[in-house]
């Protein structure tokens, strides 16, 4: 059975389309159908699934796909740090065409100004790449932040640098950046595992695939050369904080939190609503200044004080508290909206209805290594050591999980809201963690006072109100 | 057990590593302790940004690191099991003692970095730092120690000597700016001619003579008089490495240590800032060091001259000669009964015996020539030794007894 790997997000479409113009219908891949194991139309011998773009090389290169499509960054993120992966890249599709970019806010005057200047930060949802570029540029003691998304919200205030994806340099300039250097010019590539390239007939794929983009060599990454020693001059520290700042969450919470908003009496709020999600969005609380960024990636600038309050998931806050377990981030409120239980999820065909159950027949079969896929890998490290899992492997991916189970991973540590999904996959749940919900959190360590005090107390007092009257 | 449990590139050490790498550590500390230098311990973790900030690590080498967010990282700032010992000396010396003296520190311990393969991914090194000397006896004292390390066991090293001031002259003068200058000295360094070809082309008053100063290896003095003479009048900035190095090699030979000048041998020639060296045993490097002076002002001290070296402890035990382990006569004391009163007896007089200076035991099986030992009536009966079983009066008689076996 040949095993093809195929990005969820927005590529999906095109890359459809690519697909059925050599005709390789994959039913359902386009609709964008919630089943994540699809079948390759007229290949018997050929089987799809769905998987978050990110996770596709780390799939391929693991040997679990034997080919895979997704762009090109996502390829060299992995080369990055890993640059013996077994991944061959095949074909430029010629889609999802994207530029990766070193940008930063608007005061820096170009790269090499940026020589020697110690501590900087570099945001980006590629760490690697980021770790390349500064390594490279001898920045001394830089620090990466690996964020899930909205890096380019980052410069000036949480970030010094961001290493992001656009279309060209004029969408760099419109996230409100000044494009530095252009690290790669990514698209969608076909990728194949060396062994199985090797030793596998995938023909039945790469025959139609062959007339589709082109063949040219997959370009690498362009790296700095090393940056001026420049003065060693350490990043000013920056000014007493007047206003109080707050994040809140694009993705499939914005939409509870406005309405948890409205009833707090804190809209309008210019940009952000159902329908518009700016970064920056305008509140008419004087002294209040809100950024959007990804839920993921708040308790972090929570904990280091940058952000004096949050609006995210119980699930991302247990997940950073799992990893980081003096982390001053704290629960204030709970909104109790945007509800779901994050738990352990297994095969249908696991014939067990509890973790120790499924645990023995798993060990029946000889199973030694438990592997546990999740988009919490600090949660589902605490949970295999709490529940005794022995020998275990945490599988860290980026989403779309159910289509790990259950040839790549025994467990899930996964979020479900009506158990649908789960059906649909074949799966079920056996332990339950918690239940997650939208939340409030901000720093126990906090030092608030005068006019940010006020707010801080005014916000979070409404917020709580909204949550007792709902 | 079927299945090899042990991680990739680690390696565990049997009682023959140890006496081998014990004897190549007692060597290296004997030596130390003879020049004055003390011996520090640094921590396996330390912050990232060290390492990032000093300069003293390639990027090559920094994308090798063992580095980790650690259970309080949540600012993202990570740490990192120790990649190279220099540094972590470097910080407790800011930190304990005192910058701007003079601090002569040594140290056994691993270091982590990735390697492809089986390769060894902890190193151990028996290292030696000596900051606060900017003068060159620095230099001279740190190679005769290193090759007195060596003598010790047995083994006799070449030293090569060279300056990164030298490839540096070189590149600076062929117009190239840093970046081009790593590259092509990374493709000089993997045996690439055209790129020493190139560089020729770009230096015509220097031309095809360029070949002796980065592909030649010279020896002593009356090489680096050759480089002089050949150089110095196109590439004048090369009179200063050539002249520090001429100190050292000047007193390094009349004290009967050859010294061979290899220019293109700093891999790393960016960071060092002095005389640098290697060592080799039969062909294969067993330690280096060299002169970086920007060390410790660069992770944020004052501006103090540091050198140093390292020798691989681990590739030294390994060319020495097995050794037959200690012929040591163990006496077993065999309790009475296995009832608490008679074990503790039995636990005693084997604590008597060892502070008579004899390896004792009650625990573990007694040799079938071994000697046992147990206690009867109000004396002892010692047996397993010279025919039956002898009773003697007291613990003083059979400790005699027994030294007394040990010596026949």
């Amino acid at each position: 059975m040949i095993k093809l790997a195929l990005p969820a997000g927005d590529l999906r479409t095109p890359v459809a389309d690519a697909l059925e113009s050599v005709g390789l219908k994959v039913e359902g891949y386009g609709e964008g159908s919630r089943t994540y194991i699809l079948s390759v139309g007229g290949h018997e011998r050929a089987v799809a699934r769905v998987f978050r773009e990110k996770d596709i090389p780390i799939q391929i290169a693991m040997g679990s796909y034997d080919l895979g499509i997704c762009g090109l960054a996502w390829i060299e993120e992995l080369r990055a740090r890993y640059p013996q992966h077994p991944v061959a890249s095949l074909r430029d599709l010629g889609v999802g065409r994207l530029g990766l970019y070193v940008a930063s806010a608007a005061e820096t005057e170009g790269l090499g100004s940026l020589g020697g200047r110690r501590g900087l930060r570099v945001a980006s949802e590629f760490p690697n790449i980021a770790e390349a570029f500064a390594l490279a540029a001898r920045l001394p003691a830089y620090r990466v932040q690996a964020v899930w998304g909205a890096a380019e919200a980052y410069p000036p205030e949480d970030a010094d640098l961001a290493v992001i994806a656009a279309g060209d340099e004029a969408a760099v300039s419109a996230k409100g950046l000044v494009p530095l250097l252009r690290m790669l010019c990514s698209s969608a590539w076909l990728i194949a595992n060396a062994d199985s390239l090797a030793k596998k007939d995938l023909s039945p794929l790469l025959g139609p695939l062959a007339g589709s983009g082109s063949r040219g060599e997959a370009q690498s990454l362009r790296l700095p050369p090393p940056l001026p020693a420049g003065t060693g001059e350490k990043r000013p520290a920056p000014a007493r904080r007047q206003s109080l700042r707050m994040a809140l969450p694009d993705g499939h919470q914005q939409r509870h939190v406005v309405a948890a908003l409205r009833e707090a009496g804190l809209l309008p709020l210019a940009g952000y609503d159902e329908t518009r999600c700016l970064r920056r969005p305008k509140s008419a609380l004087a002294g209040l200044e809100i950024k959007v960024i990804r839920p993921h990636d708040m308790p972090q600038l929570v904990a280091t004080g940058e952000i004096d309050l949050a609006v995210t998931g119980r699930d991302c806050l247990t997940e950073h508290l799992s990893r980081f377990p003096s982390s001053p981030a704290e629960e204030l409120v709970d909104l109790q909206r945007c509800q779901f239980n994050v738990a352990a999820v297994v095969s249908e065909d696991v014939p067990a209805s509890d973790l120790d159950g499924a645990l023995a027949h798993w060990r029946a079969q000889g199973n030694r290594m438990i592997r546990v896929a999740s988009e919490f890998p600090g949660i589902a490290d605490a949970f295999a050591r709490s529940r005794h899992l022995g020998r275990y492997q945490v599988i860290p991916i980026a989403g779309a999980s159910e289509g790990f189970v259950p040839e790549d991973a025994e467990l899930l540590i996964e979020g479900t809201e009506t158990g649908r999904t789960l059906v649909e996959n074949r799966l079920k749940p056996i332990d339950l963690l918690f239940r997650s919900t939208t939340c409030v959190i901000a720093s126990r360590e906090r030092v608030l006072s005068g006019r940010r005090r006020k707010l801080f107390d005014q916000v979070v007092s409404s917020l709580r109100m909204s949550a007792n009257a709902g | 057990m079927g299945e090899n449990l042990r991680c990739r590139g680690m390696r565990d050490m049997l009682p023959d590593d140890m006496r081998r790498f014990r004897r190549v550590e007692e060597a290296f500390r004997t030596a130390c302790l003879g020049w004055g230098y003390e011996e520090i311990r640094t921590p396996v973790l330390e912050h990232l940004h060290l390492f990032t900030s000093s300069g003293t690590l390639s990027p090559q080498m920094l994308g090798r690191v063992y580095s980790f967010l650690d259970w309080d990282g949540w600012s993202g700032e990570r740490v990192v099991m120790r990649p190279d010992s220099t540094i972590p000396s470097a910080r407790l010396y800011g930190e304990y003692l005192d910058g701007g003296k003079l601090a002569k520190l040594f140290y056994v311990q691993s270091v982590f970095r990735f390697a492809e393969g089986d390769e060894s991914r902890e190193d151990w090194q028996c290292g030696v730092e000596l900051i606060g000397e900017s003068q060159p006896q620095g230099d001279i004292e740190l190679i005769l120690l290193a090759r007195e390390v060596l003598a010790r066991l047995g083994l006799d090293a070449d030293v090569r000597v060279s300056h990164p001031g030298l490839v540096r002259a070189v590149l600076a003068r062929a117009g190239l700016d840093a970046a081009e200058q790593l590259a092509v000295y990374d493709r000089i360094l993997d045996g690439d001619a055209g790129a020493l070809r190139e560089l020729q082309e770009r230096l015509p008053d220097v031309g095809a003579s360029l070949g002796m100063l980065l592909a030649v290896e010279g020896e002593g003095r009356a090489y680096l008089n050759n480089l002089r003479s050949t150089f110095v009048e196109s590439i004048p900035a090369l009179e200063e490495p050539l002249d520090e190095l001429a100190v050292v090699v000047g007193a390094l030979e009349p004290l009967g240590c050859r010294c061979l000048i290899s220019a293109a041998m700093v891999r790393n020639f960016e960071y060092y800032t002095g005389p640098a060296f290697h060592l080799d045993v039969s062909g294969q490097k067993v330690g280096s060091g060299g002169r970086y002076d920007a060390l410790v002002s660069l992770i944020g001290g004052e501006h103090v001259p540091a050198s140093g070296f390292a020798l691989e402890a681990a590739v030294l035990a390994d060319l020495l000669p097995a050794e037959a382990p200690e012929a040591r006569q163990i006496v077993t004391v065999v309790a009475r009964a296995d009832d608490g009163e008679s074990l503790a007896s039995a636990f005693r007089l084997a604590a008597t015996l060892r502070a008579e200076g004899l390896a004792a035991q009650v625990a573990g099986t007694a040799p079938d020539d071994g000697p046992r030992v147990a206690a009867s009536g109000e004396g002892y009966v010692l047996s397993g030794v010279s025919g039956k079983g002898r009773r003697l009066a007291s613990v003083e008689a059979v400790a005699e007894a027994l030294r007394q076996t040990g010596r026949d």
